[in-house]
């Protein structure tokens, strides 16, 4: 008589394991968060999540907030930052506000992306000067980037939430043509400030932080003219996370910024161009000021 | 100078003649009054159980009962569709189901339409926060009867214990003070002139006529309490599967709880507590948005269901694609609802009163004359039995003592046994109301938190089981 003696292999231990957290995971996703440990991950969420233990979020965040002080060129810490800090709240707020309003749910269902292969390039540039779409993709050859620079939201756990902060990455460019300001340091930083009044991500609230980079003619400008006029419409507007992009390429940017209830801001090109040509002609009139 | 009116001493409160504007009707007094021992006027739970109770009890058989209903009891019921239940259903607790089966009514229950239920799950809507409770005995928790299957029993006991002089349909067009004749001084006798043309006196008059009883008007006693602005939907409902064990299921929303209690079969009932504008709303849509609904209240988050509330159609396909999207544990919820029982969605409006106290001059208040619950704890029905019970006890004493029933020497023990038991039960349905209604964050987790203890402390579970059990 053999008595079988199944005593189960550690990888078999190790896949169960893995699997009851991923029950506990897929039943609640932040009961995964206490019950993981770094040997004993659960299984992703979907393509592309990382679930991470708190103290590697944390150190995420402390470290990529450091880092994209020093270089805000890094945009992919900048992303990393903006996921890290998410969670569980301000992503959970504003997923809820896309789930209030009609166009939200609507987004939420179909999930648009926007990439270059999704946004009919050369038919935005054939769009009247007025449209949304025609801005944008102005601003895109302007600034020389594609929609496909974004990279692809990783550490956020709830799928429907991972969505969320993608949509909201990919639109920040419609951000730009929507309020019109540029891509330079200080308009990035006006445009972090009016997304934190109006989306309340944490990221965008530190990124705020960028002020103390900025020369000092540019502070000023910030506190005394952005800064108010990015407090005041963030607050007031509708919530920009809801707007179809895709639906509205053909509409009239100064219409939808109505709908939406946003100012336009004074065009900080034309004010960073009159501020250049007075500081060159202060110096020429200095030079031969000196050689007369 | 004109003689002065002669000043007459007014007469306390309780011996007043009654008469405000809503009870001057025409009264008609032909002959002299039949006298009764006790007159109950109101059919319902709490009146038929109370004169059941008093013919049951070998002490009181011998007295002279009356039962005053205006819908007609004489009638028997219509006979009803298998599958098929009735949109008003109670959950007894076992004390209630207790004093039944000591009066005799539990057998006379149709026993196939009544559903023990073992397990209970509570869970609140804004935080993942749950209590269970599932006994380690085998008796249930509670039994699930429809409130027409409970008066039938207690009138075909009635009928069959013989002796209740019933006056049904009749209604109650004049209460005041008897005559005094040669023979009798029936001054303090409340002395009512029933639509029949008949006048009643009785040594005890029992006011079990329903929340807006007219005998309480008639005492003069005030009820105070508040409407709580919502309104409960009920209705019948054929779930998905039949589940074993029977398990009750009620989630705290922000606008109020939510109940699905089991009947036999693949059958529920539900009360939803909800605001007015909603239950319109609910009441508009169809069958499967309807039950599309129903399962939304227990699955989804509070922002989906909101906006739900806001669609008159489509609920179903919207309800299917958010339960994807929304992390929960199907094990732990209901069956999914298949279909609405025809013309059984109704509402009632939910409000808490308390009468200032249950007696006066020969003079009784039970069950909702006496108060009015939210129905959260399902107490309402049980409350009203808990009362019935104690006031045969209290008769039995006082006639096996040969005290006169309906003086308040005798009564004040029945209120000095009930009013304090209900109105904390009253305050304890009130408060936890107001606390699950609740949407401030530190609050929602503050009674999460208390909640989960609470779950976790079988001592302290098994003390709130027992109350809400009424033993």
């Amino acid at each position: 008589m053999t008595v079988n003696l199944a005593i189960p292999r550690t990888s078999s231990v190790v896949l169960r394991l893995t699997r009851q957290c991923q029950c506990a995971v897929r039943a609640n996703p932040l009961a995964g968060q206490r019950t993981f440990s770094v040997l004993n991950r659960p299984t992703p969420n979907y393509e592309g999540h990382v679930p991470l233990t708190p103290i590697e979020r944390g150190a995420l965040a402390i470290s990529s907030a450091i880092w994209c002080f020093f270089d805000p060129t890094r945009a992919d810490l900048i992303a990393a930052l903006g996921e890290a800090t998410a969670q569980p709240f301000p992503i959970t707020r504003l997923r809820d506000a896309m789930l209030r309003s009609p166009t939200g749910r609507r987004i939420l269902r179909d999930r648009p992306r926007i990439t270059s292969q999704s946004l009919n390039l050369p038919y935005l540039r054939s769009l009247p000067a007025n449209t949304v779409g025609r801005n944008y993709v102005e601003w895109l050859d302007r600034e020389g980037v594609t929609p496909d620079t974004r990279s692809s939201v990783q550490y956020i756990d709830d799928a429907e939430c991972a969505y969320v902060m993608q949509r909201y990455r990919e639109s920040h460019d419609f951000y730009h043509a929507l309020t019109g300001l540029p891509v330079v340091r200080e308009g990035e930083v006006a445009l972090k400030a009016f997304e934190f009044a109006n989306t309340g991500l944490p990221m965008t609230g530190l990124s705020i932080g960028a002020v103390a980079t900025l020369k000092k003619a540019e502070r000023e400008r910030f506190w005394s003219v952005y800064g108010p006029w990015a407090v005041r419409n963030g607050l007031q507007a509708e919530e920009v996370i809801n707007v179809y992009w895709e639906e509205e390429l053909e509409s009239d940017v100064e219409a939808l910024r109505t709908r939406l209830g946003i100012e336009k801001p004074p065009d900080l090109r034309a004010m960073r161009k009159a501020e250049r040509e007075r500081r060159k002609r202060e110096r020429q009139e200095r030079e031969a000021g000196l050689r007369s | 100078m004109p003689p002065r009116p002669q000043w007459r001493p007014k007469r306390p409160i309780f011996l007043r003649t009654p008469c405000p504007r809503h009870l001057r009707f025409t009264s008609t007094t032909t002959g002299a009054p039949e006298l009764f021992d006790v007159v109950c006027v109101g059919g319902g739970p709490a009146g038929l159980s109370l004169l059941a109770g008093l013919r049951s009890n070998p002490s009181t058989s011998h007295l002279k009962l009356a039962l005053i209903e205006a819908q007609d009891i004489t009638q028997p019921p219509r006979p009803v569709a298998p599958g098929s239940y009735s949109n008003r259903c109670s959950s007894l607790t076992p004390s209630s189901a207790a004093y039944l089966q000591r009066i005799g009514a539990w057998s006379q229950l149709d026993r196939s339409r009544v559903q023990p239920y073992t397990h209970m799950r509570v869970w609140d809507g804004l935080s993942s926060a749950a209590i269970t409770f599932d006994p380690p005995s085998t008796s249930p928790i509670a039994y699930m009867v429809e409130n027409t299957n409970l008066t039938t029993a207690l009138s075909s006991l009635i009928t069959s214990l013989g002796g209740v002089h019933t006056f049904s349909p009749a209604r109650v067009s004049h209460i005041g003070h008897g005559p005094t004749t040669p023979t009798h001084d029936l001054s303090s006798w409340p002395t009512l002139s029933l639509s029949t043309g008949a006048t009643l006196s009785a040594r005890l008059l029992i006011g079990a006529d329903g929340a807006a009883s007219p005998v309480r008007s008639y005492a003069g006693i005030p009820s105070r309490g508040w409407d709580y602005g919502r309104v409960g939907v009920v209705a019948s409902l054929r779930l998905s599967s039949d589940s074993a064990p029977k398990t009750a299921f009620q989630r705290f929303l922000t606008t109020g709880p939510v109940a699905l209690l089991p009947l036999p079969g693949p059958y529920a009932t539900l009360v939803w507590s909800t605001t007015p504008e909603r239950a319109a709303r609910l009441r508009g849509l169809s069958g499967e948005d309807f039950g599309a609904c129903v399962d939304a209240a227990f699955r989804l988050g509070m922002v989906d269901i909101d906006y739900l509330h806001t669609m008159s159609r489509g609920q179903v396909e919207e309800v299917a694609w958010r339960k994807k999207h929304t992390a929960y544990s199907e094990a732990d919820m209901p069956a999914s609802v298949e279909a609405v029982q025809d013309g059984s969605v109704a509402a009632f409006p939910l409000k808490m009163r308390h009468a200032d106290t249950y007696i006066s001059n020969r003079l009784a208040l039970v069950g909702d004359a006496a108060h009015t619950v939210h129905p959260l704890a399902g107490q309402g029905l049980n409350l009203g039995q808990a009362d019935v019970a104690a006031l045969v006890d209290v008769i039995s004493d006082a006639v096996s003592t040969g005290g006169d029933i309906g003086s308040t020497l005798v009564l004040e023990e029945y209120v000095a046994r009930r009013w304090g038991a209900n109105h904390a039960m009253l305050g304890v349905c009130d408060k936890l109301h107001k606390l699950y209604s609740a949407e401030w964050g530190p609050l929602v987790g503050l009674r999460s938190l208390g909640l989960r203890a609470v779950d976790k402390l079988g001592p302290v579970k098994g003390f709130l089981m027992r109350q809400a059990a009424g033993m």
